[in-house]
C-alpha cells in the first residue's frame, strides 16, 4: 500500500514557505509594528541614531508598563534623508511590515512619504524636521516638534530683552525652513525693538563660508542667527568663530545634537527647543532621563525626547483604542488623538491642534561647558 | 508585499530608462556624461508642472518632458562637439553643478529645495492609472528604438565615432550631427523617465537630481555592461533592488541598519567589478587588466 507521496521539489517548496506560514490565531498576538524612516547612513546618520534611541526607550516603557495587549516591534529603514530611498522604505513598512505607526524625519523624507501614508491611512509622526511647510501635509501626518517659525517667536524676545542683542544677522539655507525663519525675523525683530541688519542665503551643499562671514561682519551684528540643518550648522559655526565673529550665535532646535554640544566653537551658542527639564518633578520626564542614561550612558537631548514622545504617543493612543474595543489603525488612532488632544509626555503636557501639530512649552538653551543648559 | 514590489518595479523601470538612455551616449557614442540627472530633473519638473497646472495626463506630461529635456540637451551637445574624453566629463560636471543650483533657486518653477508637493496621480480618460505600465511601455519603446538605431547606419556611425572619431570624420561621417542626435535622443528619454518619476512619487525636489544621482545612473550602466542592450537594465534592477533586499536582513540593531547595509552594498559592487569587470552582461574578454 502506498500513501500520498511528495516530490523533492514539493518538499523544498514547503520548506522554503515554512517561515511564512503562521496559524490564523497568531494574528492576535503579533506585535504592533512601529516603523522608523531616519537617515541611518551618510552625513546625517548622527540624527537617525539619536532619533532611534529616543523611540527605543519609549518602547521599553510601553512594554514595562504592559500598556498594550500586544508587544510593539520597531522596524527601522534607512531613508538616507533622500526622497527615493524614503519612498522605498515607506512602501516596505506599509505593505510588507504592515506598520501601524511610522516615525519620520527630514523635510524631503516627510514630503515624499506623506502621500503614501495618506493613501494607506497610516499615522506618520515627525519629531525632527521643522520646516513650516510640514504643517497640514496629511490628516495622518503629525508633528511633535514645534515648527521653526514658532521657535523664532521665542528666541527674538530673549535676544532683545535678556541679551540686549538688537542687531541680528541671519545666515540661512534658501529653503522653506530658511525662508520661514527669515520671514519671522523680519516681523518679530521690529516688533520687539530689534532689527534684521542682514540676511545671507547659502546653498544647501556649501561647505565654505568665509565670504558670507565677511559680509556678516560688515553688518556689525549683536547676534548671528543660523538657520541651516545637519552637518552644515557646525560648519557655519566654525567658520564664524574662525573668521573672528565673537558675537552671540543663536539658532533653533537643530543645535541640540552632540556634535555641536562638544564643539569648542559652539560654546555660548543659544538655541530654542521644546521645554525639557530633566531635573524637575515631572514624573515621566525623570523616568525617561534615568532610563535613557542607564541604557545609553548619556543624558538625553531634545531630539531623544521628541522621538520618545512620538513613540510613546502610540502607546497612549493604542491603549485607548484597545480599551474601547476598537482595531488599532490610522483612523482609530487619529480619532483617539482628536478626542483627547492633551497628553502627558516628556517635558510636560503636549496639546495637539486639528492638523496634528503639537503645541508645547519652549525654552532657550545655552551650550555651556559642553552641556546644554536651559536659561530661559 | 504587492505594493512594495510594484513600487520597486516602477522605480526599476524608470531607472532602466535612465540607464538605457545614458548607455546610448556612453556605450555607443563614447560621450561620458555625468549630467544625466539634469535631464531627468528637467523632465520631472516639466511633467510635474503639466500635471499641476494643466491636467495629470501622463502622455502630455511625457511629451512635454521629452521636448524640454531634448531641446535643452543642446547645452550638453555643444561641449560634446568640442571636447572629448576626460575633458567632456569635466564639462558635463560643470553643467550638472549649474543645473542643480538652478533647480534649487528657480522657486516659481521648481519649488526650490522645498520641491513640488502634491503632484496628482496620472489619469487617462478620467481614471487614475498606476505608473508601472506606463514606465514599462516607455522602457520597451526606448529599448526597441535603441536596438533599431544600434543595428542601423546611425548606430554604426556612433560606434565608429566612439572608437576613432577622426577616422569616422575622414570617412565622411557627419560627426557633429550624429553626436547631437544621440544626445537629444538620450536626454529626451531621460526627460520621459523624469516625468514618470514625478507622477509616481507625487513629490520632487532637487535632491533627486544631483551629481550623486548622475553617478548612480553611470554605475548602473557600467555594472550592467556598457554598449549592450540589456546590460543597463540589469544594472538598474540590480542597484535598485539590492538595498531593498538588504533591508530584509534580520537581527541588525536598529541604530546600525544604515551602516551595515551600506557596507554590504559597497562590498557587493566592488566584488562584482572584480569578478565581472565588463559588467553583468558585457563581454568578459574586455575590461580585465592586462598587466
Amino acid at each position: 500500500m502506498s500513501g500520498p507521496t511528495i516530490g523533492r521539489r514539493g518538499a523544498l517548496a514547503a520548506g522554503l514557505a515554512l517561515p511564512f506560514i503562521r496559524p490564523a490565531t497568531a494574528q492576535t498576538t503579533e506585535p504592533y509594528v512601529m516603523g522608523s524612516l531616519f537617515p541611518m547612513s551618510g552625513p546625517s546618520a548622527e540624527f537617525g541614531e539619536a532619533f532611534t534611541r529616543g523611540a527605543q526607550v519609549a518602547l521599553q516603557h510601553i512594554a514595562a508598563d504592559n500598556m498594550l495587549r500586544r508587544p510593539v516591534r520597531l522596524q527601522s529603514e534607512d531613508s538616507q534623508a533622500l526622497p527615493q530611498p524614503s519612498v522605498v522604505g515607506m512602501n516596505k513598512l506599509i505593505s510588507v511590515d504592515r506598520a501601524h505607526w511610522v516615525l519620520v524625519s527630514w523635510t524631503a523624507t516627510s514630503k515624499a512619504v506623506a502621500p503614501i501614508g495618506d493613501r494607506a491611512k497610516t499615522i506618520m509622526v515627525n519629531g525632527g524636521a521643522v520646516g513650516p511647510d510640514l504643517a497640514g501635509l496629511s490628516p495622518y501626518f503629525w508633528n511633535v516638534i514645534a515648527l521653526a517659525h514658532l521657535e523664532v517667536q521665542v528666541m527674538v524676545p530673549f535676544l532683545v530683552r535678556q541679551r540686549n542683542a538688537r542687531r541680528v544677522a541671519l545666515i540661512y539655507v534658501d529653503d522653506p525652513l530658511g525662508d520661514g525663519i527669515l520671514g519671522q525675523l523680519r516681523t518679530a525683530l521690529p516688533r520687539n525693538g530689534g532689527e534684521l541688519v542682514g540676511s545671507f542665503s547659502v546653498p544647501r551643499a556649501a561647505q565654505q563660508f568665509g565670504p558670507v562671514v565677511a559680509r556678516v561682519r560688515q553688518t556689525r551684528p549683536d547676534a548671528v542667527y543660523v538657520a541651516s540643518f545637519g552637518a552644515q550648522n557646525a560648519q557655519i559655526v566654525k567658520a564664524l568663530r574662525d573668521n573672528g565673529v565673537t558675537q552671540t550665535i543663536c539658532s533653533y532646535s537643530a543645535f541640540g545634537i552632540d556634535s555641536l554640544r562638544t564643539m569648542p566653537e559652539a560654546e555660548g551658542a543659544l538655541f530654542t527647543s521644546q521645554k525639557l527639564d530633566l531635573t524637575g518633578a515631572h514624573a515621566l520626564t525623570s523616568r525617561f532621563a534615568a532610563d535613557f542614561q542607564a541604557r545609553f550612558g548619556q543624558a538625553p537631548l531634545v531630539y531623544h525626547a521628541n522621538y520618545y514622545n512620538a513613540a510613546y504617543l502610540f502607546g497612549l493612543l493604542a491603549k485607548q483604542v484597545e480599551a474601547a474595543g476598537g482595531t488599532v489603525n490610522g483612523d482609530s488612532l487619529r480619532a483617539a488623538m482628536l478626542a483627547t488632544r492633551k497628553f502627558d509626555l516628556v517635558g510636560g503636557e503636549g496639546e495637539f491642534d486639528e492638523q496634528g501639530n503639537m503645541l508645547t512649552q519652549m525654552q532657550v538653551n545655552e551650550i555651556r561647558g559642553q552641556q546644554f543648559v536651559a536659561i530661559g | 508585499m504587492t505594493a512594495f514590489l510594484l513600487n520597486l518595479a516602477t522605480l526599476a523601470a524608470i531607472s532602466g530608462i535612465l540607464a538605457s538612455t545614458l548607455n546610448f551616449i556612453v556605450g555607443y557614442a563614447g560621450i561620458f556624461s555625468v549630467a544625466h540627472a539634469v535631464f531627468f530633473g528637467l523632465g520631472a519638473y516639466a511633467g510635474a508642472q503639466v500635471a499641476l497646472l494643466l491636467v495629470p495626463d501622463p502622455f502630455l506630461a511625457c511629451l512635454a518632458a521629452a521636448a524640454i529635456a531634448g531641446g535643452l540637451s543642446l547645452c550638453l551637445a555643444l561641449p560634446a562637439l568640442r571636447v572629448r574624453g576626460e575633458y567632456f566629463v569635466a564639462a558635463s560636471l560643470g553643467l550638472q553643478m549649474v543645473a542643480a543650483t538652478l533647480f534649487a533657486e528657480l522657486k516659481p518653477l521648481t519649488g526650490g529645495i522645498g520641491g513640488l508637493v502634491g503632484i496628482p496621480r496620472p489619469e487617462i480618460l478620467g481614471t487614475v492609472v498606476p505608473v508601472l505600465p506606463l514606465a514599462l511601455a516607455a522602457l520597451a519603446l526606448i529599448l526597441f528604438l535603441t536596438a533599431r538605431l544600434q543595428r542601423g547606419a546611425f548606430g554604426r556611425t556612433l560606434q565608429s565615432i566612439r572608437d576613432a572619431d577622426s577616422a569616422a570624420e575622414a570617412l565622411g561621417k557627419n560627426v557633429n550631427a550624429a553626436k547631437t542626435l544621440a544626445v537629444v535622443f538620450a536626454c529626451a528619454g531621460a526627460g520621459v523617465a523624469g516625468a514618470l518619476y514625478a507622477l509616481h512619487l507625487s513629490f520632487i525636489n532637487v535632491e533627486s537630481f544631483t551629481l550623486d544621482q548622475s553617478i548612480q545612473i553611470m554605475a548602473m550602466v557600467i555594472i550592467g555592461g556598457t554598449g549592450t542592450l540589456w546590460g543597463p537594465l540589469v544594472g538598474a534592477v540590480m542597484l535598485l533592488s539590492l538595498p531593498a533586499v538588504l533591508s530584509f536582513i534580520p537581527f541588525i540593531p536598529p541604530t546600525e541598519v544604515g551602516a551595515v547595509q551600506q557596507i554590504i552594498y559597497g562590498l557587493a559592487m566592488t566584488l562584482l567589478m572584480i569578478f565581472r569587470p565588463a559588467g553583468l552582461v558585457g563581454d568578459q574578454t574586455k575590461g580585465r587588466s592586462t598587466s
